[in-house]
């Protein structure tokens, strides 16, 4: 594509270099904030993990671990891998927290109701608002 | 591009209008979460409360009065524990007349419609099979299953929600093994309880969800408010539904109080016209008008099984049902079927039926 006679003339007039800093800042701003404020999942998503209500560990899913957590009724086992988290083990009589399964999406969540556990997907976006089962 | 670029403003001007967007930026970071949410442990259950769009110190305010509530009902409908409906229960053996608390005459008296309605499939009266099968507890309900001749003793005293008159508060029974058992109305009572407290308070877009039976007023933000299904077998969600305005949904199903025996699962929902757990199907779940009936519904279709439990959704007036069946095998009615989204790859195969 030829720039059109008079174009470099034309852009420098409607954008001059403090202008491109400020617009250059600005945006780059407005991104770094729609991330870190309205971006999904990924990176930024965190499992928390409650007993009782309160809260035990807050762990991001990109770091793969396994976490022991006491509660009334003995440990709940937590694994974290693959951006992923899951109750691997309980000590509720019908494992109802394991059946919950592998969580990723905000919202998704799994408990243990004897060791009074929950274990539970932060995002921004939550896939699930609640469940019936 | 236009042929005609708009009036160029002054570079000073321009800075300050993106200072301007900066500013709104930050100003909306601050502004606290219209998602205001909850976790109660109580009623025997987990209690989620979401509100949007409520100040953070007004859905405070509303939880705790809620949560107080729950706890305080937890106590007063405990069957087995000291509680004014274990002290009913226990006069109702000895032939006597009891009082009740004023939200317990209304519970008596919507489970009686609830009873008549579902043909008997509902009936909170069999509490002393319950306890027979060990699920009135709250630990691990274990085997062997109770005698068939004891079960069937029970059975044949036919204790049911007709059995029962009440006189203002007071409550008898003229069949001494009546005991009131509220397994299957409860938490949908409780929930459409906590949602005309939300609303007395001037919440309107709110979810409550007992236990998995939960109703949802309103949108989250316009949009609906999106529920997961439990896969009944295996780990995970099977469905989603989107549930806008005022809606409720309940599960019932047989992987949640259950012990296997032998080879055989033993589960919690029991049929009281054979006084063992009701067979057919793995889980039920209804959307309807209110909580309260969506988990009576849930409950009675369990029961009901594959002959009839179309037939009781329509006596019931329940019009969106998602069935499977022992097999399996996925069943809906059309207006389930239009609205439910499988979360599963492959989805499976679903028998859709006729109009309940």
């Amino acid at each position: 594509m030829s720039a059109a006679a008079g174009g470099p003339r034309a852009r420098r007039a409607l954008l001059r270099p403090a202008d491109a800093l400020v617009l250059a800042l600005a945006l780059a701003l407005l991104g770094g904030l729609y991330a870190r404020l309205w971006g999904d999942g990924g990176a930024g998503a965190e499992v928390r993990i409650s007993v009782d209500g309160r809260e035990f560990a807050r762990l991001p899913l990109t770091e793969a671990r396994t976490v022991e957590v006491p509660g009334p009724a003995g440990i709940t086992v937590v694994e974290v891998r693959d951006g992923r988290a899951r109750c691997a083990a309980s000590p509720g009589p019908q494992h109802l927290c394991e059946r919950a399964g592998w969580l990723a999406r905000g919202g998704e969540v799994a408990i243990g109701l004897p060791n009074r556990v929950a274990i539970e997907i932060l995002a921004r976006e939550r896939h699930f608002d609640g469940f019936t089962y | 591009m236009s042929d005609h670029p708009a009036p160029r403003p002054r570079p000073g001007l321009r800075a300050a209008l993106f200072g301007l967007v900066v500013a709104f930026a930050l100003a909306a970071c601050e502004r606290p979460d219209p998602l205001q949410t909850q976790r109660l442990l109580v009623f025997g259950t987990v209690v989620d409360l979401s509100t949007w769009g409520v100040a953070p110190r007004d859905a405070r305010a509303a939880f705790d009065a809620i949560d107080t509530r729950l706890r305080q009902w937890h106590a007063d409908w405990h069957p087995w524990q000291d509680s004014p409906l274990a002290r009913a229960n226990a006069a109702f053996a000895r032939g006597e007349a009891a009082a009740l608390t004023p939200e317990l005459v209304t519970l008596v008296q919507h489970a009686q419609a609830a009873a008549q309605a579902s043909g008997g499939l509902f009936d909170p009266a069999i509490g002393r099979l319950v306890e027979l099968w060990g699920f009135h507890q709250e630990t691990r309900p274990a085997g062997p299953p109770p005698a068939p001749a004891a079960i069937a003793a029970l059975v044949k005293q036919h204790p049911a929600m007709e059995d029962l008159s009440l006189d203002g508060t007071r409550i008898s029974s003229r069949n001494p093994a009546v005991a009131l058992d509220f397994g299957g109305i409860a938490k949908g009572y409780a929930v459409d309880r906590a949602i005309e407290e939300l609303r007395g308070r001037g919440v309107h877009n709110a979810l409550v969800n007992a236990g998995g039976n939960l109703r949802a007023i309103g949108t989250k933000d316009g949009q609906p408010w999106r529920i997961g299904v439990r896969n009944p077998r295996g780990e995970g969600v099977l469905a989603a539904l989107e549930l806008r305005g005022d809606e409720s949904v309940s599960t019932s199903g047989d992987y949640e109080r259950f012990f296997d025996w032998q080879g055989v699962r033993y589960h919690h929902v029991l049929d009281p016209r054979s006084g063992f757990p009701a067979i057919g199907s793995m889980a039920v779940t209804v959307i309807a008008a209110s909580a309260e009936q969506a988990d009576i519904a849930s409950t009675a279709l369990m029961v009901a099984g594959p002959g009839e439990w179309l037939g009781v959704a329509r006596r019931l007036g329940v019009t969106q049902v998602l069935r499977i069946d022992e097999r399996g095998q996925v069943h809906m009615t059309p207006a389930m079927a239009a609205r439910l989204h499988f979360e599963v790859q492959p989805a499976p195969a679903v028998e859709v039926t006729t109009e309940p």
